[in-house]
């Protein structure tokens, strides 16, 4: 079974094509983008796409025989598994199929990409989150640094202070603490 | 009249779109406060392909979208995608689109038929004349690019050329290709001409890749082209949500044509959350129209882009017939469809009119119209206040009468439908 990915995420797709090994006798090629010569050249029998390439009309669209496209794409929905292609597009990933393949080989594949997509989606949000924090790190040591300089606390009572400020405005401590950036900011003149 | 948010089922929306001049009303909406007017919050969210609008819809992950007209029509047969029943309550805008060729093909055009390229409205007969004599030297087919097979574009496209003798599915190669990457397929060669909606065709003529041959207001001087679409579902269970919606959409459609706020709506439009193009480019297709070529200004008085005048808002049910004449034109559907019934369960005017009557617009109270009738401006008399309407003549003069959507289908010479034949032989690749 061939199976052509087509992922503008070149990260995302390697992840993918590495789940896939897992399911043999299968042939996998990755592009960023369709190109019709290349479904005719390789003649793959799934396509799996993500759903942010704007491929997929085009790709719909070979859904008739012709020459340059002798086997016909369709959308990937398996009655036997209700569900799975609605999943699939929560995911951000949608399968095509050469018209008549049996949905049991299919599947599998989709899975894989169902599940990578996911992995993938967990990874950037995790990396978001720690730049986030990190960011939030930065500021609460600059606000640190300014009660320490203008009322003459030592670290530990600074951050008291913060974390104080922070629990009586119900807020997290490091927006208090860019608040209080911006504000000395202000009275210093920096904001123009 | 306001709603209190208390009356709305949901307040969290999550509307997708494709970045094109007529999104404008969801954009404007959301950007000049018409949503949080209603008390809706709305995350607008671009999608890449007009496949992913209709699947998040269909699932859930959007509460509704801006869609080419005819997809609500097209899910709700089962034509793209598992069949879901999915309405059209709103229309977000009348013409906008262009075709546009490479500059080489418009050469070619010129020299084949100097005459045929110097009249308006253009027909497509220079470009038989091409065609004819690429087909003498045995050189392969043109190829056209329209975005999606249920698009006012592919209808539009085919309407014009089959009027100068040209089959779109023996005389050229028509294929599927996304409308931000219209402008760099026609400059890498890749296709010879498209139709798309603004601003894709200014760009191409921009970067000096393509000429723009004709305005769609130029083949039908009032054609359908984006509507708001959502599931058949979504609106039994939201319909005091729907109206809000529809509310806020109104309010921004009017904010929009208004000529003194075009300016603004272009850069808001430019931004890189929406269009992410060149503002000067999206400006040409909102504040008068986009020029032809670099030589030839753009002829504004052709109404290039509307989005409320006119009754455009309105989701006429001869709108829904028309396309539904075109789909059995072009062998997408068969003899088999009830093409009353379709038209009257996927396009909603009982939807919009209370929208309207609550912002004192003024909304027609019939739900068809003929198209075609009218060379000059006129007044629709049946209609909560006479509304001001513009000459809707198609460049061939042809009369449509929702009446009679077989008759019109098989009325021209060239199409896949007869009546009384079962089922086309061959749908056509598109």
């Amino acid at each position: 079974m061939r199976v052509l990915l087509i992922d503008p995420d070149p990260a995302r797709a390697a992840l993918v094509a590495e789940g896939l090994e897992g399911i043999r006798p299968l042939e996998v090629r990755q592009t960023a983008v369709l190109e019709e010569t290349e479904i005719a050249a390789f003649a793959p029998d799934v396509v799996v796409i993500a759903c942010d390439s704007p491929d997929r009309d085009t790709l719909e669209s070979l859904r008739e025989a012709t020459a340059a496209n002798p086997r016909p794409v369709v959308m990937f929905t398996d009655r036997s598994a209700p569900g799975l292609a609605e999943a699939a597009v929560q995911a951000g990933v949608a399968a095509y199929v050469v018209d008549g393949l049996a949905a049991g080989r299919v599947r599998p594949v989709l899975e894989v990409a169902m599940s990578r997509f996911e992995l993938m989606q967990g990874l950037r949000a995790d990396l978001a989150k720690a730049k986030a924090d990190l960011a939030s790190r930065k500021v609460i040591d600059r606000a640190k640094g300014l009660l320490m300089k203008e009322r003459g606390l030592d670290e530990e009572a600074a951050y008291r202070v913060l974390r104080k400020l922070a629990m009586d405005a119900g807020r997290p401590i490091g927006a208090v603490a860019a608040d209080l950036v911006a504000f000395a900011n202000v009275l210093k003149g920096k904001d123009e | 009249m306001t709603v209190s948010p208390t009356t709305l089922e949901r307040t969290d929306l999550r509307l997708g779109f494709i970045p094109l001049n007529d999104a404008a009303p969801l954009i404007a909406a959301k950007a000049k406060g018409f949503f949080a007017g209603e008390g809706l919050d709305v995350a607008l969210a671009r999608e890449a392909s007009w496949a992913n609008i209709r699947d998040k819809v269909q699932v859930g992950l959007l509460d509704g979208a801006h869609m080419l007209a005819p997809l609500p029509i097209a899910c709700t047969l089962g034509l793209s995608g598992p069949a879901t029943p999915m309405i059209a309550p709103f229309c977000l805008n009348l013409n906008g689109s262009a075709i546009t060729v490479s500059t080489a093909l418009a050469q070619a055009m010129r020299d084949a038929d100097p005459a045929g390229m110097a009249q308006r409205p253009r027909t497509a007969r220079p470009l038989r004349a091409v065609i004819e004599a690429r087909k003498a030297a045995g050189l392969p087919p043109l190829t056209f690019a329209v975005v999606f097979p249920y698009s006012m574009h592919n209808y539009e496209l085919r309407y014009w050329l089959a009027e100068a003798g040209i089959d779109p599915d023996r005389d050229l190669r028509l294929v599927i290709t996304p409308p931000p990457r219209m402008a760099q397929r026609l400059a890498s060669g890749e296709v010879d001409g498209f139709c798309v909606t603004a601003p894709w065709n200014a760009l191409a003529v921009a970067e000096g890749t393509g000429e723009i041959v004709t305005y769609a207001s130029e083949i039908w001087r009032v054609g359908p082209d984006k509507v708001l679409g959502l599931t058949a579902d979504w609106a039994r269970r939201n319909p005091n949500t729907l109206q809000a919606l529809l509310r806020a959409l109104l309010r921004a459609a009017v904010w929009c044509d208004e000529p003194q706020n075009r300016a603004e709506l272009a850069a808001l439009l430019a931004g890189q959350a929406y269009l992410n193009a060149p503002v000067e480019v999206v400006s040409q297709s909102l504040v008068g129209s986009p020029p032809y070529s670099a030589d030839e200004p753009g002829e504004a008085s052709l109404d290039y882009m509307i989005y409320h005048r006119y009754a455009a808002s309105f989701p006429w049910r001869s709108h829904a017939v028309w396309f539904l004449t075109q789909m059995l034109r072009w062998g997408q559907i068969g003899d088999d469809v009830d093409i009353p019934a379709v038209a009257e369960a996927v396009y909603r005017p009982d939807l919009f009119r209370p929208a309207a009557a609550a912002l004192g617009d003024g909304a027609p109270l019939v739900d068809e119209k003929v198209e075609g009738a009218h060379a000059g401006p006129w007044q629709l008399d049946e209609a909560t206040h006479p509304v001001r309407m513009a000459p809707d003549l198609f460049f061939d003069g042809r009369l449509f009468d929702a009446a009679q959507p077989r008759r019109y289908a098989a009325g021209f010479e060239i199409g896949r439908y007869a009546p009384d034949t079962p089922r086309p032989g061959s749908a056509p690749k598109i």
